[in-house]
């Protein structure tokens, strides 16, 4: 008996005992819990700051490589110029339209207005090209071709950059656009890119090319 | 699959192919301990693991020998060496690979390296002759979609490492049934056959795992090239012009095999074309035309079928 009367007791005791300490270790789960969850929304802020900022970078590379082109670009067209001019000076009017174009391109601040710039340089050079067709000896003259094939060049790269430049854009702008990135864009001052001479609205929701490549049957 | 998950996918897959190269050497090297004793395992796991080593840093360097690509400037090949830099930029590359030129009338091309920084791409002088410029740049755009995807590292490393098995496995056979070195005490006749059974399979087991990375990885490259030029349909007549042709390369190799834009081996005839029905690294072209036009929505005017 005397052996189980203690432990009697003690069960007896215990029984009423837990309720603070079940409180307490409520307390604590609860604070595990809560310092657990922000510990995952910190995490997963990061990423996702950190998916912004590279999905910004590429953004950013795709349009110096755009830039890159209407510099050489803008090189390019008063050589082509003088070139014509030294054949066909009395074409005045298309010496002006290419000039203003070149002058447009120069001036033109940000994707958006590069673009319509480098549209009105395309018709223009084009143009230029039209006339100088009138005039054999420019047409067989080195130099000449030799521009002809430049600007050729550069209007191709161009076009492959702005691919490139507006798919990224495309991928930034809605990653800006929707929950939960849409947050961290807020708090970390990420703004929408400008896309680069889209020649048609509905460019602008590219689908997103998907490498699930369901491969067709054999 | 996003690109991000093909990349993260082709690394580990480099990794898991050097791990089965090395399984598949240890495999020899106790095949040959088998046949002729003395420390062969030991000597060949360890110039195995030289070679691997050395396989990771230099495969581009080894392909471009093999395959006798050399590198080219933008003076000798201006179109090749724009439509390179024109891909490299649509795909957003932080830089243009190195560009290479095969002299072989045979049309073909294929990109090695491993990394986008070493990565190179490479057109045969036939395929130079035979693609307009708009085709040409699809064609590019198929490899650069390889180097961007990363494919580029992987495939190069099988193509070293098949290589490799498929020549010590060779060697060790000849050495077998031509006697050479034969060890004395007879051995045990099971391990012996156990060992010749090995080095029969090992260049089959490193031709498989040079098939499974191949088939599927075309189609992307295919989608990427779809992507980085906008224009499914040059590509599709690239292939389809490329189906036309019978030409073979010269320097086709089953190692190099699954690098090449289409398969080298195809023209081959007697029992190398059997062989590479059987282990074929690559889809039909016919299918891959079929995929580019229900992809970009049109048809070519000549049936794919054809």
């Amino acid at each position: 008996m005397g052996g189980g009367e203690p432990a009697s007791t003690s069960a007896a005791k215990s029984n009423p005992a837990p309720a603070r300490p079940r409180i307490i270790a409520a307390i604590v789960i609860a604070i595990y819990v809560i310092a657990g969850v922000v510990v995952l929304i910190a995490i997963w802020t990061v990423l996702i700051f950190n998916h912004l900022v590279r999905l910004g970078n590429e953004a950013k590379r795709g349009w110096s490589n755009i830039d890159v082109q209407l510099k050489r670009r803008t090189d390019l067209i008063p050589n082509l110029v003088e070139a014509v001019k030294g054949y066909a000076a009395h074409e005045r009017e298309v010496f002006e339209e290419v000039t203003a174009a070149r002058t447009a391109m120069q001036q033109a601040s940000g994707p958006a207005q590069a673009g319509e710039a480098n549209k009105q340089a395309t018709a223009a050079i084009g143009r230029l090209f039209a006339v100088s067709e009138a005039y054999p000896a420019l047409r067989a003259s080195e130099n000449f071709q030799k521009l002809q094939d430049e600007l050729t060049d550069t209007e191709d790269k161009i076009a492959a950059a702005r691919r490139y430049y507006n798919q990224t854009v495309y991928q930034y702008n809605s990653r800006l656009q929707s929950f939960p990135d849409l947050i961290v864009a807020k708090l970390g001052g990420f703004h929408e890119r400008e896309f680069f001479a889209l020649e048609s609205p509905a460019e602008a929701a590219l689908p997103n090319v998907d490498f699930a490549g369901e491969a067709p049957p054999q | 699959m996003t690109l991000e998950e093909q990349v993260r996918s082709n690394r580990i897959r480099s990794a898991m192919l050097l791990l089965s190269f090395g399984l598949v050497f240890v495999a020899i090297g106790a095949a040959v301990q088998a046949l002729y004793g003395g420390v062969s395992l030991i000597v060949i796991a360890g110039v195995a693991f030289t070679y691997a080593i050395f396989a990771w840093f230099a495969n581009g360097r080894m392909i471009a020998s093999w395959t006798g690509a050399r590198l080219v400037t933008k003076e000798e090949y201006p179109e090749l060496v724009r439509a390179v830099e024109n891909a490299a930029i649509g795909a957003g590359l932080a830089q243009t690979p190195q560009v290479r030129v095969v002299d072989d009338p045979c049309p073909n091309a294929f990109a090695a390296g491993s990394s986008p920084k070493t990565a190179y791409v490479a057109a045969t002088t036939g395929l130079l002759a035979m693609m307009n410029k708009r085709e040409l740049e699809a064609v590019l755009a198929h490899e650069i979609g390889h180097v961007r995807n990363r494919d580029v590292r992987l495939m190069s490393l099988a193509a070293v490492l098949v290589g490799v098995v498929a020549l010590v496995a060779d060697l060790a056979l000849r050495f077998a049934f031509f006697g050479g070195g034969r060890r004395r005490d007879g051995g045990n006749p099971i391990l012996m056959i156990v060992g010749l059974v090995m080095l029969i399979l090992a260049p089959i087991a490193a031709f498989g795992i040079q098939m499974s990375l191949s088939r599927r990885r075309e189609y992307l490259a295919d989608e990427s090239s779809a992507e980085i030029t906008g224009d499914p349909e040059g590509l599709a007549m690239a292939l389809w012009k490329l189906k036309q042709d019978k030409t073979e390369l010269r320097h086709a190799n089953r190692a190099t095999a699954h690098l090449y834009i289409e398969t080298p081996l195809n023209n081959a005839s007697g029992p190398r074309a059997a062989l590479s029905g059987l282990f074929a690294t690559h889809p039909s072209l016919d299918s891959r035309i079929e995929s580019l036009e229900k992809m970009g929505g049109f048809q070519l005017p000549v049936p794919a079928g054809q």
